[in-house]
């Protein structure tokens, strides 16, 4: 793995070590469905307005970048939540305001400022999908181990992302299970966050 | 190029590509996600006036009714009849419920028409997640203590919530969604009375 890639899906991870985007990381992460939908819809976000920070580069005057920055996400978020609710329409009412929140993901803004607006439009884009793909990993292994705790099930609801096919994937790991209430809820989530941030620490060093 | 010049014209340039964007995003997307709703909507009528209570083609038997005062409606909405041999028997309310949270809540409530709940239906809502959105049924019980209620059972002045000194739970954390929810669904009763009483007297079951 070469440096670039690894320090945004590892060493600089933007979940785990800068802790950018808690809120829909702690928020969505109940379920390895909602979590995928919108790690997903953010990979996205970040590539495409990497790309038009990028592509803006030449005009951009300092006294109005963050503006322009705005004026981007906010769009390009915008025209993603009306293709996710014409195409995926019930993750869409299952993610609800999660996803014009997306606008409001720090991460986004970070990565346009440090790093889109000083970069070429290609490695723009190879910094948004890694950076956002660092983000995803963490929101759906997050998604996964509340998941099992909470319900003992995996890929629960699959078909709101992928059809018929995602009927297959649902997995009920545990027959019978009462559930564990406390790793769905809020709670859950700074738990198994802050264990994550404790492994890495721990493996980092 | 002096910065009193640059700065409105590239403000005015991206804003113009970004509303470009938006329109062409809208335009692509338009009639796909009316068809969704649509979707949904004959998805919810099958609880809302089950299929042994009605033996008429739903999609056929609306009327557009807009009711701004009473029901909260911002534009015409359909109401659906549920019809046994030809007569009314359950109606499908559309209602608004404008005092949510955080924006309109739609709902759709069918009645019978001895006034009992089929079902209630959350259409869209934009509340507070993990709190006010727990009206809806895909989130918790909260909404299946409606069916089989009336207006009579349970008493006007009882038609509130807990907090208001009538008979249902308000939601830990959240009282104004559940509020609303339950007024809208008050308006829609009421509404299916005046509904039966007036238009429609003749041909309905009794």
């Amino acid at each position: 793995m070469s440096g670039f890639i690894r320090k945004r899906l590892i060493d600089d991870n933007a979940a785990l070590v800068q802790l950018l985007g808690l809120c829909p990381l702690l928020a969505v992460s109940n379920s390895v469905v909602n979590a995928l939908g919108l790690a997903i819809a953010t990979v996205f976000t970040l590539v495409l307005t990497n790309a038009l920070v990028s592509a803006i580069k030449p005009i951009i005057s300092k006294e109005i970048r963050i503006s322009l920055f705005v004026l981007i996400i906010a769009s390009v978020v915008t025209a993603l939540e009306m293709f996710m609710n014409a195409y995926f329409h019930e993750l869409y009412l299952i993610l609800g305001i999660f996803i014009p929140l997306i606008v409001t993901n720090c991460i986004i803004m970070a990565r346009a400022e440090s790093f889109a607006s000083k970069n070429t439009i290609w490695l723009a884009i190879k910094d948004g999908f890694f950076t956002g793909l660092g983000f995803a990993l963490v929101l759906v292994v997050i998604g996964a181990i509340r998941e099992i705790l909470g319900n003992g099930s995996l890929f629960n609801q699959a078909q709101l992302l992928f059809g018929d096919f995602g009927k297959v994937l649902h997995w009920q790991i545990f027959e019978d299970y009462h559930g564990f209430l406390i790793a769905i809820l809020p709670p859950g989530a700074f738990f198994v966050l802050a264990i994550l941030i404790a492994i890495k620490n721990k493996v980092s060093k | 190029m002096s910065p009193f010049i640059k700065i409105p014209l590239v403000l005015a340039l991206v804003t113009f590509f970004t509303s470009g964007l938006l329109v062409f995003s809208e335009k692509a997307t338009h009639d796909k996600i009316a068809q969704q709703k649509k979707m949904l909507l004959l998805e919810s009528l099958k609880e809302l006036i089950p299929d042994e209570l009605h033996d008429n083609d739903l999609t056929q038997d609306s009327l557009l009714i807009n009711h701004p005062e009473q029901l909260g409606h911002r534009k015409e909405q359909a109401l659906y009849v549920g019809k046994l041999n030809g007569k009314t028997n359950v109606i499908a309310v559309p209602v608004t419920a404008r005092n949510g949270y955080s924006g309109d809540i739609d709902l759709m409530v069918g009645i019978k028409n001895n006034g009992e709940i089929t079902a209630v239906k959350i259409l869209e809502q934009h509340e507070t997640p993990g709190l006010g959105d727990l009206i809806q049924a895909n989130k918790s019980d909260w909404l299946k203590k409606f069916p089989s209620l009336s207006l009579n059972k349970v008493g006007i002045k009882n038609w509130k919530v807990k907090r208001d000194g009538g008979q249902f739970d308000q939601i830990t954390g959240a009282t104004i969604t559940p509020r609303a929810v339950v007024e809208a669904i008050k308006h829609a009763l009421e509404f299916q009375h005046e509904f039966l009483t007036t238009t429609h007297k003749e041909d309905t079951i009794k």
